[in-house]
């Protein structure tokens, strides 16, 4: 599945987006926390940290690590707070 | 007393003469400071029913029990009046050193009425008041104002000043200070219907606080946790960083709120912006986060609400157009949303046969330019454009209201209501007009604990909750970028307040004052003739779908639904 970065972490991944395979929320951060070390203080273990927020296809925000995914979805990472 | 003079300055520009008048302890505890304090001190001047540009309309600076402090973020102050733009209760607030000198005069507020016989700068030296001739003045940006008179007084004093839209009496005038803004609503119309060019202050009158040692390690604490991830947005690409994210949700107010979505977004996002240009972040005095990215070489401060209100919303994707635009914004002295959505919606009645000025379109950077020149100067077009868009959709007619981007009159700032549906609430029922700072409801649209395209009755505790912080951060004065940081907010907050004043305050003590000061301000509303009409969005929110996603659709009844419950839920 696609997975897109907005703000903070586009500039920590220093991609816009990236191809990954996982099956639920959890898996994809720890593959991400795993790949883009820059990302890895924002993913809590399998848990996004609170700061930062993921989108099911633009649709549903989500938090709980068990989400599951289809690869056919994208997740959008982006900063919790939408302050502007 | 801790962490208050306990008294106000009262000041009538008309004879010069100045009064220090107490606030009583009790009423500092219950409305605490900034917005809070300004809606009761306004509130006791009783000119509510008035016009917001007479005489004795009174304009408001008021200070907080933190500001002077070690803790982060709290170098603020609250201008609160009657706005000439919306006729309801407004409160602006700005950065900087303005406040911590304002407080140094010795007042907890400073309360303005009259009008000065000639264009004038009022002057408050450590407490001491006088008027000094600024003809001289007349016509400049606020920039160069403040260093003229700093200049002129002494590099210790502290200015906030209008530019030549608020002598203009333009409706969405700002009051500006060291390059911030109190933007919202009007202020710097009513600080010009006043004759007054701008505030100079200074002192050394300083509050104590009741447990030193213990505010220094919470300033210290916050100030180590005001660095970490939940401000990184911030420090690292500030409020700007917003508008990828928004357009890919389709959340990006484009051409008057015809789309959520626009073509020319990644040319105005700061990834693109910072690469050819000069970048160099500030922050206000006292403030660890430095949330202020400044564009290239005339120093353009860049934040969403301009870039979308200027750029998007205008449908102009060119970055530099965009940036003078805001520069110019600024050198004038009037609110980038404000100025944005009244343009917008002009160019929408132009492409719409409706007003007969057909070098007003969308996508043109020169037209834009060429219109906030007009407002500036309040010539031609120009001085329908500065009543605001409400104003001029009733001059132009044929039920233009439907599409004038505005609520209570105050243009809607870069949050596409049909696809925030919690938003929609917040900016629908808030007191002075549609508000992303006074109501936080975003943050809910943008969680898990709701559907933002699809609010139910569930969603308005939400809005309530974040009108509630955002009334209490108002009054502190905290940042809200700050809010992120904190753990349990209510209760981090009262062990603040309580090392500053010795108050033994409780969170619910917290909870309950924040309610009070959201109807301390819905009071101020009723004795200025709100009804129930105004809790509402245009027509447009509610009847026309977002052509980029069609599955967000808010109705009149359901609007109508959330805002009976919030009111029920607010007990009025």
């Amino acid at each position: 599945m696609r997975v897109e970065f907005y703000g903070v972490s586009r500039q920590r991944a220093g991609v816009g987006e990236l191809e990954v395979t996982a099956a639920t929320l959890g898996q994809l951060l720890t593959i991400l926390s795993s790949e883009v070390p820059a990302l890895s203080d924002l993913i809590e273990g399998d848990r996004l940290h609170p700061a930062l927020a993921a989108s099911l296809n633009g649709d549903r925000f989500v938090r709980d690590p068990h989400t599951p995914l289809d690869d056919d979805d994208c997740v959008l990472l982006l900063s919790a707070d939408a302050g502007g | 007393m801790f962490g208050y003079h306990g008294r106000f300055l009262r000041i009538d520009v008309s004879t010069g003469s100045a009064e220090r008048l107490p606030v009583p302890e009790s009423v500092l505890r219950e409305y605490l400071g900034g917005t809070g304090l300004g809606a009761w001190l306004l509130l006791r001047e009783g000119q509510a029913s008035g016009d917001p540009l007479a005489p004795s309309s009174p304009l408001i600076f008021a200070f907080s029990p933190l500001v002077g402090s070690p803790l982060t973020t709290t170098a603020k102050f609250a201008v609160v009046s009657k706005s000439p733009l919306t006729d309801r209760f407004n409160d602006a607030l700005a950065g900087s050193g303005f406040a911590i000198a304002g407080k140094h005069t010795g007042a907890d507020a400073i309360v303005i009425v009259g009008r000065a016989p000639e264009l004038s700068a009022l002057v408050i030296d450590n407490g001491i008041v006088r008027l000094e001739p600024a003809g001289d003045l007349s016509g400049l940006p606020c920039s160069a104002a403040e260093e003229t008179l700093r200049g002129r007084l002494g590099a210790d004093f502290r200015i906030a000043s209008i530019g030549p839209a608020g002598e203009r009496l333009v409706r969405y005038a700002t009051i500006s200070h060291d390059g911030r803004h109190a933007g919202r609503g009007g202020s710097g119309a009513v600080l010009g219907s006043k004759n007054l060019k701008a505030i100079a202050v200074r002192g050394n009158q300083r509050c104590d606080w009741a447990d030193p040692s213990g505010l220094v390690a919470l300033s210290r604490d916050l100030s180590k946790r005001s660095f970490g991830p939940a401000t990184e947005k911030y420090r690292e690409l500030g409020t700007a960083s917003n508008m990828l994210a928004f357009n890919r949700f389709g959340t990006l107010p484009t051409r008057n709120f015809q789309s959520g979505s626009f073509e020319d977004a990644a040319r105005l996002s700061p990834e693109d912006l910072r690469v050819p240009r000069d970048r160099a972040r500030s922050g206000c005095v006292a403030c660890t986060i430095g949330c202020e990215h400044i564009y290239g070489k005339n120093g353009v401060r860049l934040e969403y609400e301009s870039l979308f209100a200027l750029g998007s919303l205008c449908g102009i994707g060119d970055p530099e157009a965009v940036l003078a635009a805001i520069g110019r914004c600024d050198d004038l002295g009037i609110d980038t949303i404000s100025t944005g959505g009244t343009i917008a919606f002009a160019m929408e009645c132009v492409e719409r046969g409706l007003l007969d000025e057909p070098w007003l379109r969308f996508g043109d950077a020169d037209a834009l330019v060429r219109a906030i020149d007009l407002i500036g100067r309040r010539e031609g077009l120009g001085a329908q454009l500065a009543e605001g868009s409400r104003r001029l959709a009733h001059s132009i007619g044929h039920d233009s209201i439907a599409f004038a981007p505005q609520v209570k009159g105050l243009e809607l700032p870069g949050y596409e209501p049909r696809a925030l549906q919690t938003m929609a609430l917040g900016f629908a029922v808030a007191a002075r007009g549609a508000d992303h700072n006074r109501s936080g409801a975003y943050e809910v649209d943008f969680s898990e604990k709701v559907d933002r395209r699809h609010a139910t009755l569930e969603n308005v505790q939400f809005a309530i909750e974040t009108e509630d912080k955002a009334a209490l951060m108002d009054s502190l004065i905290l940042c809200k970028f700050l809010r992120g940081v904190f753990h349990d907010f209510h209760a981090e907050v009262a062990d603040i307040l309580r090392s500053v004043t010795g108050w033994n305050v409780t969170p619910d003590e917290l909870r309950d004052t924040a309610r009070r000061i959201v109807r301390a301000k819905r009071e101020f509303n009723l004795l200025a003739g709100w009804t129930p009409a105004e809790d509402t969005l245009p027509e447009r929110f509610l009847s026309t779908p977002l052509p980029n996603d069609p599955s967000a659709v808010l109705s009149r009844e359901q609007l109508g639904d959330l805002v009976a419950e919030y009111h029920r839920q607010r007990g009025w």
